[in-house]
């Protein structure tokens, strides 16, 4: 039992880089570029700069990923690999303005 | 619009919570953490026992995602046995760690400790923590958590239980996913009970998050449990709603 234990704990230690790295912004509320293409099939490295003093939340049902981007900080996003198709994504604090789109192809 | 919602949230709990209840605290557990989010989450459930009898409970709680790896939630719980009536159970304080990135690694990981103060002094404390780990295959979310349990300045002493909890779900679309959930007890950690006095359940569950308004939304799932091995009740109707803001 202590071994099955010890096994599973260490399947998170199982380290896979990702294959692309990409940069995204968010300023007045807007994502910069607003539209990103990335391949299909590969590990994805999303970089999210919050220019903007206010907080935001990068949200994806799409992507599954949520996450709080405070005001003038960035954070990562781990996305991919993904099929072929467009994932949109929202600022949940501004959804009317805060939008994007991520295409894999 | 949000005392409404907080309303609405309040009715459909108290309401639940004299129809079913059962392990609140019997939920799976995921390993991300939502910073800055704050979270009103009630629980409930039913067991069918072996002798047609009904254990049933239900708790009331506030989270917060206080940092960005670190989510906090203290609850009220609430349980009845038979035909007695409802009562004040417990204090629980539940932290939980998010211990990688999401999506970072093939597999998620995380790591839950619970501190539970019993009405009865007697039980003493209960600590339950374990690692939390998730995966993903397409639209399909894979959970699966090791706990552990042990009680500290009670009365009797008993040795360190150790349990698991899993579901399986298929992200349909964001307002009703489905799946499937298990929770198990096995009894001691390093020397588990006879397999007929072990307990197993599992079966179908449903998911969903309802957005309300901007950063607003509740969140619900829901599962029937069966009897998979002796030691289990006949069946366990557990849900948890959450408003999240």
């Amino acid at each position: 039992m202590r071994r099955i234990v010890f096994l599973i704990l260490l399947l998170p230690s199982v380290c896979l880089a990702a294959d692309v790295e990409l940069q995204l912004s968010i300023r007045n509320h807007r994502f910069e570029p607003a539209e990103l293409h990335v391949p299909a099939g590969k590990r994805i490295k999303l970089t999210v700069i919050n220019r903007d003093p206010a907080a935001e939340e990068f949200e994806s049902y799409e992507l599954h990923r949520e996450k709080l981007i405070p005001g003038n900080t960035s954070g990562t996003i781990y996305i991919g690999p993904l099929e072929p198709g467009r994932y949109p994504f929202f600022g949940d604090f501004h959804p009317k303005t805060t939008t994007g789109v991520i295409i894999a192809e | 619009m949000k005392r409404g919602i907080i309303f609405v949230v309040g009715a459909v709990a108290l309401t639940l919570s004299r129809l079913c209840a059962a392990g609140p605290a019997d939920y799976v557990y995921t390993p991300a953490v939502e910073y800055g989010e704050r979270e009103i989450d009630f629980k409930a459930g039913r067991a069918n026992t072996h002798d047609a009898d009904q254990n049933s409970a239900a708790s009331l709680g506030f989270g917060y995602g206080a940092k960005p790896h670190w989510f906090t939630e203290f609850y009220a719980k609430y349980e009845s046995q038979g035909a007695g009536a409802t009562h004040f159970d417990a204090w629980e304080w539940e932290n939980k760690f998010q211990l990688t990135e999401t999506g970072e690694y093939p597999v998620d990981a995380g790591f839950v400790v619970e501190l539970e103060r019993p009405q009865d002094h007697s039980e003493g404390y209960e600590v339950r923590f374990g690692p939390l780990f998730q995966t993903e295959f397409g639209k399909v979310q894979l959970n699966g958590n090791l706990l552990f349990e042990r009680y500290y300045r009670a009365s009797t002493t008993e040795p360190m239980q150790f349990g698991y909890q899993w579901q399986a779900k298929y992200r349909w679309a964001e307002a009703f996913e489905f799946g499937l959930q298990g929770f198990g007890d096995v009894g001691p950690w390093d020397s588990w009970d006879p397999a007929d006095q072990q307990s197993h359940r599992f079966g179908p569950a449903v998911f969903g998050k309802l957005p309300v308004g901007v950063h607003k939304a509740i969140r619900y799932n829901a599962a029937l449990l069966l009897k998979a091995s002796s030691g289990a009740p006949n069946s366990t109707f557990r849900m948890q709603i959450e408003y999240e803001f």
